[in-house]
């Protein structure tokens, strides 16, 4: 029990793993989703056939070492809920008709970012039975993110820049 | 003939001259029609079924050949029988291998072969929307992009089975979850709210991963190989890369295979780590789960100055590895390695010393002793039910043979066990990574031949249990690869696992196993 209580005194894990290059950016994704969208930037994350490594590392981005909701990033349930559909995984069929529910219930203005090669233009997926090409084929997207799988680090650069970029839309 | 050969050709009372060597120690049986379902019977007493798969046009054979491979307790060898089809139709061996019912549905999708006594014949991989007759794995049918259905009547939809009564209701889950994970679909019957019965779909994340590789060479199948599943990726890569060089007749130098088994012990640590984070999240407690997130992330970092990729891409190639390991890197992992334990202890005292999470995670979805088998259940879900099996250990391959591995055998099955199994075997795989590195000679990573025309078997043990992957080549190209992941076995293990929990348990039975959706969609 002791240590219970130790552990709620002790200083925050973000303060004590914090990673000075990371703060700079978080620091300025929260003023820029704070000029764009008020307070906060709610993501739903919409698996449709990815190899599962870009799900760990935006896994990550809520862990200690990065905890994102400090600068205002949340991924919440239901595409319902959010502003931002981050989409990883080049389109399955099987995955089709899901893909466009899924963004259809979403409220507008409807971003979305796909993160990683597959989900860029379908990586080595491409042009086979199963897959045709990127998400793109099937739902209008804003950002891409290539990497196999980008790194926690390159996703958040990725949120900064679709906040410039609707920011830019915005005031031209 | 070594002693083995001898003992399963009067086992089984087979002609010797149906029985050849295979190159990675395992034994093809060639089966006639009139005895398959005899042999089959009594393998079905003392064998394990690890999996069924067919090929199309294999050694000379015009048609179809299906092969079964089975494993015994304490052999070192694996058996594939081997069976010439002469029509598209076939006869099941789900009644005696309840395992085997995934294997010909999935062999029917992709072939269009009829096993017509089986007691399930649903499309398995191929959804709705893949048109009636389309049939991707046929050599008549080349890779390319298709015409989906996009008008699919309710009657074409699949039928989940049915199960009615008083009091019992229907609540569909998915493909799109609440959580930041993959997509499959969980159709639970309940009653009131307990879980009576549940039926999971998977395949939306079918990416054609096997067609994908026909064609190709094996050195651009590599990629393929890495991304069946992107935390199992150095598992996948080096039981493709073992098939190949054993069809090849290559060495691969010792340093490589070293540093090898570095980076599956590795994967192992890390892939344990986010399980762990994984359930103790699931019981609400997300200061516990702090702490395993912590240590997954600083393993995931060393991953990245090792090999240059958080997930150990790209590294491993058919002749070893791509590049050496540089001798900081190494330093640094072992320097990082000796303060580990401790801090693993401290993080399970935390979640140890937890009524909250002991009383979630004792009792909860037990995986019975006896489905272990039935259902070929792998890795540390077979181990926390009773069941000492560990791949590394029974069918030792590169230096494994040579480490001090133990078994971690638990009895009970549940929740609890499979969290205690992942826990000790992190503490055995750091101290095999420690004295790996201590004891590291140097000298070269890569041995380059020509690679040869063949086949053969590639079985590992992943984090997730055991994988097999079967790799065919002609004429310097792959003709058929087949894989076979952990996932694809232990996905069964929770649809039994769930019955009689209450519904809020099932994600932290499902977390407990973390299997790949991708590794099982492929």
């Amino acid at each position: 029990m002791f240590k219970q209580f130790q552990k709620i005194f002790q200083p925050k894990l973000s303060e004590v793993y914090k990673d000075a290059d990371f703060e700079k950016f978080g620091v300025r994704l929260k003023h820029s989703i704070s000029s764009v969208f008020g307070r906060s930037l709610a993501v739903r994350e919409l698996d449709s056939g990815s190899d599962n490594a870009t799900e760990i590392e935006l896994v990550n981005l809520t862990t200690p070492y990065y905890d994102i909701e400090r600068f205002g990033v949340t991924f919440v349930a239901s595409p319902r809920h959010a502003d931002v559909l981050v989409i990883t995984g080049a389109v399955t069929h099987n995955m089709e008709i899901a893909v466009r529910k899924t963004y259809e219930a979403m409220p507008n203005p409807k971003l979305v970012i796909a993160v990683g090669d597959d989900a860029c233009d379908g990586g080595i997926w491409k042009n086979t039975y199963a897959v045709n090409s990127g998400a793109e084929r099937v739902i209008p997207v804003d950002i891409k993110i290539p990497g196999n799988p980008p790194t926690p680090r390159e996703i958040m650069l990725g949120l900064l820049a679709l906040m410039e970029y609707i920011k830019k839309k915005k005031n031209p | 003939m070594n002693e083995f050969t001898i003992e399963i050709v009067k086992y089984l009372k087979l002609s010797e001259a149906s029985v050849r060597q295979g190159l990675n120690h395992e034994l093809y049986v060639n089966l006639a029609g009139y005895e398959f379902r005899n042999t089959m019977e009594l393998l079905s007493k003392e064998f394990s079924l690890i999996a069924v798969f067919c090929a199309q046009n294999f050694n000379g054979h015009d048609g179809f050949t299906l092969f079964y491979a089975f494993e015994q307790k304490g052999r070192y060898e694996i058996v594939v029988f081997q069976r010439p089809l002469n029509s598209l139709q076939a006869t099941s061996v789900a009644d005696l291998f309840p395992s085997a019912s995934w294997y010909e549905r999935e062999i029917s999708d992709g072939f269009g072969i009829e096993f017509t006594d089986a007691f399930d014949k649903r499309r398995l991989f191929l959804h709705e929307v893949y048109p009636p007759d389309f049939h991707p794995l046929l050599k008549a049918f080349r890779n390319h992009p298709i015409e989906t259905r996009n008008d699919i009547m309710p009657e074409q939809e699949y039928r989940f089975n049915d199960f009615t009564g008083e009091g019992v209701y229907q609540i569909p889950v998915g493909p799109v979850h609440a959580g930041i994970i993959e997509p499959g679909h969980f159709r639970f019957s309940v009653i009131g709210e307990t879980i009576f019965n549940l039926e999971i779909r998977m395949f939306y994340k079918h990416r054609g991963v096997e067609k994908l590789a026909e064609g190709k060479t094996p050195l651009e199948c590599v990629p393929v190989a890495e991304s069946i599943s992107g935390d199992e990726t150095a598992a996948n890569a080096t039981a493709f890369c073992d098939a190949v060089e054993k069809i090849s007749g290559i060495d691969v130098p010792p340093r490589a295979w070293h540093l090898r088994t570095v980076f599956l012990e590795l994967e192992r640590i890390y892939s344990h780590l986010g399980d762990m984070a994984g359930m103790i999240t699931d019981v609400a407690y997300p200061v516990g789960a702090s702490n395993f997130y912590i240590l997954r992330e600083e393993i995931l970092r060393q991953n990245s100055a090792i090999t240059g990729s958080r997930f150990l891409k790209n590294i491993i190639a058919i002749g070893g590895l791509k590049h050496d390991v540089a001798l900081g890197a190494l330093e640094g992992l072992l320097k990082y390695l000796k303060g580990f334990p401790a801090r693993l202890k401290d993080a399970l005292d935390l979640a140890y010393r937890s009524p909250w999470v002991i009383d979630r995670l004792e009792t909860t979805g037990v995986i019975e002793k006896r489905l272990i088998d039935p259902l070929h259940i792998t890795g540390p879900a077979a181990r926390a039910s009773g069941i000492d099996t560990d791949t590394r250990i029974d069918h030792p391959y590169g230096i494994y043979s040579h480490l001090p591995l133990q078994k971690h055998v638990l009895e009970k099955g549940d929740v609890m066990c499979r969290f205690a199994v992942k826990a000790a075997e992190i503490l055995d795989s750091v101290q095999i990574v420690n004295d790996l590195i201590e004891g590291i000679k140097q000298g070269k990573v890569f041995e380059s031949t020509r690679v040869r025309d063949g086949y053969a078997l590639g079985v590992m043990e992943s984090p997730r249990g055991q994988i097999m992957h079967w790799v065919y080549i002609k004429n310097g190209l792959i003709d058929r690869y087949k894989v076979r992941t952990a996932s694809y076995c232990n996905w069964r293990a929770i649809e039994h696992a769930v019955q009689g929990n209450i519904v809020p348990d099932f994600p932290l039975i499902n977390k407990s196993l973390n299997l790949s959706y991708a590794g099982t969609d492929l």
